[in-house]
């Protein structure tokens, strides 16, 4: 093999590393993203018997929006083997407990169980907030686009910008807003 | 590929095209023919030894010919091959005419293509014109200099515009048209 091509090579099969910022992200929703790019299902050269999955990283984990009332209704089940050693935990009760929980396991559930899914796993990097440490952040090069739009919330937007806003009328001056 | 293939030898498909080319050369060395001389299995081959063997050993003058005479056990032919194959075929009850052609494959094969696991079903020598995929094939250019994460690249652009959004560009087109107007 030639120089050039050894470089080919090991461009072509080089691990990428991504970034998702899971803010006002349904975590089941982008599981589905996070597990392709996880797998290696985006690149051209798949295969499912070469090693060509990416390393992502997600931020913001402490940020993610569930669905509906889903922070009340969904509970995580787990046992430890022993006899009553059932518990059920609510989504918002292991959301207090770690952050980057739900994130995972919702990643964990999208993929197929098999032997490899573990070690896929491995390639997954959950923060809760907006740090990273550096040695992570310097490998990244590429940015998963979210699924939804990220609201912005009136009272962070500037005075000056809310003001100008166009506007269809003005409430008279002895409207009392609730 | 399921486990019960994981000992098959595995190859890629090819074409024996070179060979024939400028000359032929017959891939098969050796051939070994075991019969029984009563048994009824061997009576395909037995015929096939009676009536064929002779023109197939003359028009093949570079394959071996071998006749083991065994009693009692079924018929095998045992062909290799320049290449080092071995390929071993039970002939237990088989005909003559399936024998003939049975042995015109094994004569004319290139060592034991029958036991190879394709490992894909194309093969070329050139896998790509424009290159290899990277990648950075098709990546924006900009994301080479970008600090991620950076909402440019992290946003969603694909979602179909708000109708706030809308009626906002409506209106800065109506006051850039009143603008001039005025003035």
């Amino acid at each position: 093999m030639s120089a050039v091509k050894r470089a080919q090579q090991w461009a072509t099969f080089a691990r990428t590393w991504h970034i998702f910022d899971c803010k006002w992200q349904d975590p089941y929703e982008s599981a589905n993203v996070i597990k392709k790019y996880l797998m290696g299902l985006h690149k051209p050269i798949y295969h499912p018997m070469n090693d060509c999955g990416d390393v992502v990283v997600c931020i913001n984990s402490r940020e993610i929006a569930l669905r509906g009332d889903e922070w009340r209704q969904r509970a995580y089940f787990h046992h430890t083997g022993y006899p009553g050693g059932a518990t059920w935990t609510l989504a918002w009760e292991l959301h207090n407990k770690d952050p980057t929980m739900i994130i995972k396991k919702a990643v964990y559930r999208a993929m197929k169980g098999n032997l490899q899914r573990r070690h896929t796993m491995e390639r997954l990097f959950i923060y809760p907030g907006e740090v990273i440490p550096e040695e992570v952040k310097q490998n990244i090069t590429n940015q998963i686009r979210q699924i939804r739009l990220v609201p912005t919330r009136l009272d962070h937007i500037p005075e000056e910008e809310v003001q100008k806003y166009p506007k269809v009328m003005d409430y008279p001056e002895d409207y009392v807003l609730k | 590929m399921s486990n019960s293939n994981l000992f098959l030898k595995s190859g890629f498909v090819r074409a024996p095209l070179q060979n024939g080319v400028g000359r032929y050369v017959c891939q098969l060395q050796r051939i070994v023919l075991k019969f029984c001389k009563s048994h009824g299995g061997s009576r395909g081959l037995r015929d096939f030894i009676e009536q064929d063997l002779v023109d197939f050993a003359s028009n093949n003058p570079g394959v071996v010919v071998y006749l083991k005479p065994r009693r009692h056990r079924s018929p095998v032919v045992v062909a290799e091959y320049l290449n080092g194959d071995r390929v071993w075929m039970n002939m237990h009850n088989k005909t003559h005419s399936e024998i003939t052609k049975w042995i015109e494959v094994l004569r004319t094969q290139q060592g034991d293509i029958a036991s190879t696991r394709l490992r894909k079903y194309q093969y070329t020598d050139y896998p790509s014109v424009q290159g290899p995929w990277t990648p950075f094939t098709f990546k924006d250019p900009k994301l080479n200099v970008a600090e991620l994460p950076n909402e440019e690249f992290g946003a969603n652009n694909r979602l179909p515009m708000s109708a706030t959004e809308q009626l906002r560009i409506m209106f800065e087109k109506q006051t850039l048209d009143v603008k001039p107007q005025e003035e």
